[in-house]
């Protein structure tokens, strides 16, 4: 029984435990080691992000798994974890996007966007009710983690965020469950120079290394953000032709471009 | 009143007004800080109502002529842009049609801020839309997020007309929208100081089996007719068409130059020149 | 007694844009009535390297919308680490009037500087906000004086082109032609509106490319003499390749 161990401080969200620990923080940290894989790859072109999509049972629709959304044009996100706490969270990023073009008429940067998500994932205490500010207080961190892909004056950026509110910028990350795996599959092949085409198979490729499913189109999503076409969710058949591009990969479906 | 003036501030005092820059993202409408007096709104009349007071000390940009559309081949939309401070013209380029976003139109009667910053508001609640429901918004649904604003605002001195123009799945679409809360969907609208001379061009001159080019015409020639005739109006004529793909301008012409038949395009986007001038004592020979 | 925060401080405000700077200029002269209460007040204001306000109207309203506008440019900067961009400015400005729509600052803003793209650029507002991209714009109690002159000078209105093939293009006139402009501007302002008056202050923003050889002229002719005393200051160098904003100060007639 080792969670005895961990004592009492480990209930109060805005408790520390005598070593200086934040327990449930650090709970909600684990959390995104349950959720499902998703990889993302900057490149000096734009950015490529990647989700595997875990189907529960044969009789899920995978259309209806979002793990990719769009927060502006030119910013978007993938996630792991809690995926239900990222919509508090891309709502309020997309909030905040278009404030800053009403306030200041230009698009929000992708820095400040990923400080805007953290500065959110911070609200969180206890004392609920005694709280007179408007701003109402969440009872428990965020159970999910998000890669931010974007474009800006200062090029592509690559972003991850977790529940202790922290952002930190990365060339390649992965997080959810297979993300040890595959985060040093990416600190394999890595570069700096890679080509779009070749970021989107490297993401697909260390997809493929962690699922326990044989990937195809239905079971992963690709993304990408580049400057001439800002940021979408690859149709399927751009995703196919991807999959094609993958080494010892036969395609399920005969590619349609 | 003091205690709508409390409710609208809410517990936001006036250090909260000087911070507010939106960066909190809370996603609440916009705070407007209101005088301490028992009269906010009689206030604010004393100040800036130049109707009941020339002399009064703010001159808010005041309009105008605008007009838009419905006819077969999509939506008209023309304007002029003299903006008045009193008898004083403030400008004459101003943009009185406001691009919402690349297929929905607004424009500008009454107060310029007013109808600039709400409908510059009503844009990012649009893309707000698009981006939670994967979808364009109806324009509809735009003009009515937009009365419900200006109803909210209701006998506080906003002062707006404003059509509310684009095509959405239901085809073309204009809304009338403006600051006692009216929203009234139609297919000719004119609005403004000007617009009795434009409704009078314009309905002899309608119908809804017009050909883009003649439509497009009679929406000159009325905005024409009211820079004409309407001292607070003039300058020059904005020309828009919205089609299902989405609007596109179709020049800014020089309403003198339109009268006396000086009038070119500039390049191949703008509207062709009329086949004659405009002015009856030029196509007349009688000056 | 009724509510009355207002009062009216005279003096006048212009900008005018040129391709590659920007004039913003003011009159110094502050008076309540016929009474003439500072003969050296400030209305124009350097914000940062690509940009300058002016505002005019009630004095303590101009201040106070400055020092907002001067605070919200510092947390921009700490919040998105970097200067905010012009067009930027004139937005972020037309929610501060408009947050006010309903206790207006009695103000009158003319934002002049460097846009994004290198040029000048001038925005004109209005007490409440409603704001336009211009090439020049004049405002407060000499407006109705100055701008069918500028009109006339700038945007080249009721002239007919000495060649009607090429006809000259508004906001392309060189810096010297310009000063020279404004300083007319104001000595004919001054003669004719009694609010008007005292000093004149020239800001002038310029990006890199700028021949800076017409404000080195201004400053050596200026000290043979005896009427003009000009000054001229660098408001602020941020390393070699950035905006440069000069201040020119030119007196007027005191009467």
């Amino acid at each position: 029984m080792c969670f005895l161990t961990r004592s009492e401080y480990d209930r109060g969200v805005s408790t520390f435990s005598p070593e200086g620990r934040l327990y449930q923080v650090e709970y909600a940290i684990e959390a995104i080691k349950l959720g499902s894989t998703a990889v993302g790859v900057a490149t000096p072109h734009g950015v490529v992000l990647g989700v595997e999509k875990r189907s529960q049972s044969p009789l899920l629709l995978s259309t209806s798994i979002e793990k990719i959304l769009t927060i502006d044009s030119h910013i978007g996100c993938a996630m792991s974890g809690l995926t239900a706490d990222a919509r508090t969270m891309v709502d309020h990023a997309r909030v905040v996007g278009q404030n800053h073009r009403f306030s200041y008429d230009e698009p929000l940067l992708v820095e400040s966007c990923s400080q805007s998500v953290c500065d959110l994932a911070l609200r969180f205490g206890e004392g609920v009710d005694e709280q007179d500010d408007d701003e109402q207080m969440m009872s428990r961190p965020f159970g999910v983690s998000l890669l931010l892909a974007g474009i800006d004056e200062r090029g592509p950026q690559l972003y991850h965020t977790d529940p202790s509110g922290t952002f930190m910028r990365y060339d390649a990350k992965a997080i959810g469950s297979g993300s040890e795996a595959a985060q040093s599959e990416l600190l394999d092949k890595y570069h700096k120079n890679l080509s779009l085409e070749d970021a989107q198979v490297l993401v697909l490729g260390v997809l493929k290394q962690v699922m326990e499913e044989r990937l195809d189109e239905h079971n992963v999503q690709l993304a990408q953000v580049t400057q001439e076409e800002s940021f979408r969710i690859l149709p399927i058949n751009q995703l196919q032709n991807a999959i094609s591009r993958l080494p010892n990969q036969q395609p399920t479906q005969e590619p349609q471009q | 009143m003091n205690a709508f003036a409390n409710e609208l501030n809410g517990a936001r005092g006036i250090d909260a007004a000087l911070h507010d820059d939106f960066e909190g993202g809370s996603g609440g409408m916009p705070t407007l800080q209101l005088p301490n007096t028992a009269d906010p709104t009689g206030f604010l009349r004393e100040y800036t109502d130049e109707q009941n007071d020339p002399s009064c000390r703010i001159k808010i940009n005041h309009g105008t002529t605008t007009l838009a559309f419905k006819y077969k081949g999509g939506v008209i939309v023309a304007v002029d842009s003299r903006a008045t401070a009193g008898s004083y013209v403030a400008s004459g380029t101003v943009k009185k049609v406001i691009e919402i976003n690349p297929y929905l139109l607004g424009t500008m009667a009454g107060g310029a801020a007013d109808c600039q910053y709400w409908e510059t508001y009503l844009g990012i609640q649009c893309r707000l839309h698009e981006l939670r429901n994967r979808e364009r918004i109806s324009v509809a649904a735009a003009s009515k997020y937009l009365s419900n604003i200006t109803y909210s605002y209701k006998g506080k001195g906003l002062s707006m007309g404003t059509m509310i123009c684009g095509w959405d799945k239901g085809g073309p679409a204009i809304w009338y929208v403006d600051s006692d809360g009216s929203r009234t969907s139609g297919n000719v609208f004119s609005v403004g100081s000007g617009s009795t001379f434009a409704y009078g061009v314009l309905d002899q001159g309608y119908s809804y089996e017009l050909s883009d080019d003649e439509a497009l015409e009679l929406g000159r020639r009325s905005i024409y007719a009211a820079g004409h005739r309407d001292a607070y109006s003039g300058n020059t004529i904005n020309l828009y068409i919205v089609k299902e793909t989405g609007w596109t301008h179709k020049g800014t012409i020089d309403i003198s130059e339109l009268h006396y038949g000086d009038w070119k395009p500039k390049n191949e986007n703008e509207f062709r020149a009329p086949s004659e001038p405009y002015g009856y004592d030029i196509r007349h020979g009688t000056e | 007694m009724s509510f009355s925060p207002y009062t009216q401080n005279g003096g006048t405000i212009l900008a005018i844009a040129g391709k590659d700077f920007c004039v913003v200029a003011g009159d110094t002269r502050q008076s309540e009535g016929f009474s003439i209460q500072s003969r050296y007040e400030t209305k124009v204001w350097r914000l940062n390297e690509k940009a300058t306000i002016a505002a005019n109207g009630f004095a303590a309203d101009c201040k106070q919308l400055v020092k907002r506008v001067k605070w919200r440019l510092e947390t921009y900067k700490h919040a998105h680490n970097r200067e905010m961009p012009l067009k930027s400015i004139a937005r972020m400005v037309q929610t501060m009037l408009y947050g006010k729509r309903f206790f207006p600052f009695y103000s009158y803003v003319i934002i002049g500087g460097i846009d994004d793209d290198g040029t000048g650029a001038v925005y004109g507002f209005d007490p409440v906000g409603s704001y336009e991209r211009e090439t020049c714009r004049a405002a407060g109690a000499a407006q109705s004086l100055l701008q069918p002159f500028l009109d006339n000078q700038i945007y080249f209105r009721n002239q007919q082109p000495a060649d009607p093939t090429n006809p000259p293009i508004p906001g392309t006139l060189p810096l010297d032609n310009v000063l020279a402009i404004v300083t007319d501007s104001f000595t004919g302002a001054t003669e004719r509106h009694i609010e008007v008056g005292d000093a004149l202050e020239m800001y002038v923003v310029t990006n890199s490319n700028c021949d800076l050889g017409a404000l080195q002229q201004i400053t050596q002719s200026a000290t043979k003499t005896d009427l003009e005393q000009v000054a001229r200051e660098e408001a602020e160098f941020n390393g070699p390749k950035s905006c440069k904003t000069f201040k020119l100060l030119r007196q007027l007639k005191k009467d």
